[in-house]
């Protein structure tokens, strides 16, 4: 029994660690990347190419993706709005469900799916090669040269994704409540003036900073953490993603908590 | 980051992993900073930063459903937009509307303005014009806003009704007498139907068919009366209508139910009708022997027919109650059955 | 110390001065060339550590030390890192080839070993 409780408290305890550890590192990372002393010619390469692979490399078929259940989503709202007569709350509702909650969301799990696995297994790799100790004695900081790139490069990517889809997701529920036609863009207008306030823009704004935020730090904070066992890869992978996923959910709950009670 | 292919590039300083690694995050880059600085230009432009608007001030004692952002509507053409709301020391409510300039030719000193209150869906404002010849309305104007709540009538309207129906439920009960007499009619028509039972079914329906006018006078009267009560409803919905300046819309759940009833009843008379024309026939089949065989199948198949569009009209009244209960929150189970 | 996997050899190498003097990247990949010029080893430029024989590993891992022309080199028992060469020469005839780059090189090895270095050991610290 005493054996039993101290073994659960042993685990919560390095589970708070880790955390800890994700926490301090985001500070770090925060910091580095506002300091403009930190931005060299070897990093600006890494930021570069880390939004390359997290945001161009998959831009066209993401956007694709986007679209379809965009307008997927659209069709149903306003379907369904139509049926009950609610047809003057659909645009504002569509508008609030796909640009302020669900594409966000979505593109923060697509880029923690592929990018966020693919940095963990990087750190994890890196940590238990000892390649992040061979950069150190080479007189390199990891934490500016590896980490604080990719976590802007994440940011970025997570941003400009979000972005795109969302003025995409505009474009096709205006096509879908009104039809190809510009006259009823004053009628639009009113409604996105009634939808986002200067609070809501700023929230968006910031939720897809925040979401750009965990898919990368966590990522990066967990593989930092592992074992130098090749064997705890894995494990490491595994133990960030399912973080990553509460950290994306809490997030979102948080946000519409925030908006709406 | 993931592993890029290696490029077969051949070993001179190198070819860059990958080709126009720059071009491509610049032009990212420059398209989310255009799309995320554009959107925020249009979002200030939706919330009218950048329009010259006239101030109108409404007072009202009560608005409920009514919040910041919520148009104002002029023919349905929404004008503006509710900007501020605040309470004054006695008591009453001042709503801060921004009317756009170019919107503000709608409005004259002769405008008058009005709250309504839907079943489904928020509150409206909205602005009346007769005379568009009027003097414009001043900017920061201040008028009353009156309120009109249609909701206030609906149970008034809920308890006639439920009256209507708890007629047609004593009617339609379970020993009632017009379903005693459908069973009569039932027994007496199985019977003439019967090889044997003729002449018993003969025998049988002078009284039978007696208690089946009886019922039917029944009912009519209960109709005549039922119509009575949904004049009176309408009566009801005229006065609104009058009280109110400019009211379609709002009172259409309402009218829309009471068409429904009426042409339920209409119904009912219909099958009441129908039922009345068999019993004639029965009738004339006591009188007419020989032409009795031919009647007595007509009669049945009718008899059926007679039982189906009942059933209906019940049902549609069933279905009108289960409609008002939705559309109504306080209203309770209410059914009706055909035994 | 491994090299980083996921770059090149020349990338791993031109990193270091890119990092340290924040040079662009041309320049700098411009020095590691040289470097692995110098060294013969060219061919390994856009490998990756997986792909690597021992020497080029070596090498790469000697130039990656070198290109920042720290004091001192230090090289821990060679032999771990160059199993299957006859490395006493090979070291010799690299430190030689890059001898403009290196201020002072040392190799640790086993006492047992120190026959090898002859007739030209640069500094064999016994051990």
């Amino acid at each position: 029994m005493t054996n039993f409780l101290t073994r659960r408290g042993a685990a919560l305890l390095a589970m708070l660690r880790v955390w800890r550890a994700t926490l301090s590192l985001t500070g770090e990372v925060v910091v580095a990347a506002l300091s403009p002393a930190v931005y060299n010619s070897a990093t600006r390469t890494v930021v570069m190419k880390q939004i390359y692979f997290t945001a161009v490399q998959i831009l066209v078929p993401f956007t694709l993706f986007a679209a379809i259940l965009s307008f997927v989503l659209i069709q149903i709202v306003v379907g369904t709005a139509a049926k009950y007569g609610l047809s003057e709350y659909a645009l504002e509702m569509v508008v609030r469900l796909l640009v302020l909650e669900v594409l966000p969301l979505v593109t923060a799990l697509f880029v923690a799916l592929r990018s966020g696995s693919a940095i963990n297994t990087e750190v994890a790799l890196m940590r238990i090669n000892n390649e992040l100790e061979a950069l150190e004695d080479s007189g390199v900081d990891t934490l500016r040269l590896e980490f604080m790139p990719r976590v802007i490069g994440g940011m970025l990517s997570v941003l400009s994704l979000t972005a795109i889809t969302s003025v995409l997701a505009l474009v096709l529920a205006y096509l879908a409540v009104y039809g190809l036609q510009p006259w009823s863009l004053p009628d639009f207008t009113r409604v996105m003036g009634q939808v986002f306030g200067g609070g809501i823009l700023a929230g968006l704004g910031a939720k897809a900073l925040v979401f750009g935020l965990a898919v990368t730090v966590i990522p990066v904070a967990e593989g930092l953490a592992t074992p130098k066992m090749m064997f705890m890869a894995p494990i490491s992978v595994l133990r960030g993603m399912v973080r990553l996923f509460f950290v994306l959910m809490f997030i979102e709950v948080a946000s519409l908590a925030f908006k709406y009670i | 980051m993931e592993r890029a292919p290696i490029s077969p590039a051949p070993p001179v300083p190198r070819a860059p992993l990958i080709k126009n690694l720059e071009f491509k995050i610049g032009l990212l880059l420059a398209l989310t900073v255009l799309l995320i600085a554009a959107f925020f230009a249009y979002a200030l432009y939706a919330r009218g930063a950048f329009q010259v608007s006239n101030k109108l001030i409404l007072t009202a004692e009560d608005v409920e459903g009514v919040s910041i952002g919520m148009p104002i509507s002029y023919s349905g053409f929404p004008i503006g937009k509710v900007s501020r709301l605040h309470l004054l020391d006695d008591g009453q409510i001042q709503i801060e509307l921004a009317i756009p300039r170019e919107d503000a030719r709608w409005l004259r000193e002769s405008s008058v303005f009005t709250l309504e209150k839907a079943l489904v869906g928020g509150a409206k404002i909205k602005a009346h014009t007769t005379n568009l010849q009027d003097p414009p309305l001043a900017d920061g104007a201040v008028r009353p806003l009156y309120t009109g709540d249609s909701t206030k009538d609906i149970p008034v309207l809920i308890a006639k009704v439920k009256n209507i129906l708890a007629n047609v439920e004593t009617m339609t009960a379970a020993g009632a007498p017009i379903n005693q007499t459908l069973d009569h009619v039932e027994v007496m028509t199985g019977r003439m139907a019967g090889e044997n039972g003729l002449i018993g079914g003969l025998m049988g329906s002078p009284e039978d068919a007696r208690k089946v006018v009886k019922a039917l006078d029944r009912a009519d009267t209960l109709l005549a009366s039922l119509n009575g009560v949904s004049l009176k409803v309408d009566g009801v919905l005229s006065k609104v209508d009058r009280r109110l300046f400019d009211q379609h819309g709002v009172m259409d759940q309402a009218q829309l139910a009471i068409v429904n009833v009426n042409a339920i009843l209409g119904d009912a008379r219909e099958s009441l009708k129908k039922a009345d024309a068999i019993l004639a026939n029965a009738q004339t089949a006591s009188k007419d022997l020989t032409q009795i065989t031919g009647n007595v199948a007509e009669a049945t198949t009718d008899m059926g027919r007679l039982r189906l569009d009942i059933d209906d009209s019940l049902r549609k009244v069933n279905h009108l109650i289960n409609e008002i209960n939705k559309k109504w929150p306080f209203a309770r189970d209410v059914e009706i059955k055909t035994p | 110390m491994p090299l980083r996997a996921n770059l090149s050899v020349l990338d791993n190498i031109a990193l270091i001065p890119q990092y340290r003097h924040n040079l662009d990247y041309e320049t700098a990949s411009g020095q590691a060339w040289n470097l692995l010029l110098l060294s013969g080893v060219e061919s390994a430029a856009l490998k990756r550590d997986p792909q690597l024989d021992h020497v080029e590993r070596f090498t790469a891992k000697l130039l990656r030390a070198a290109i920042e022309q720290p004091p001192i080199i230090l090289i821990d028992r060679p032999a771990l890192l160059l199993p299957d060469t006859h490395y006493p020469r090979f070291l010799r005839g690299m430190l030689e080839r890059l001898s403009d780059h290196l201020n002072d090189c040392w190799i640790l090895d086993y006492r047992w070993n120190a026959p090898l270095y002859h007739p030209h050991p640069p500094s064999p610290a016994p051990r």
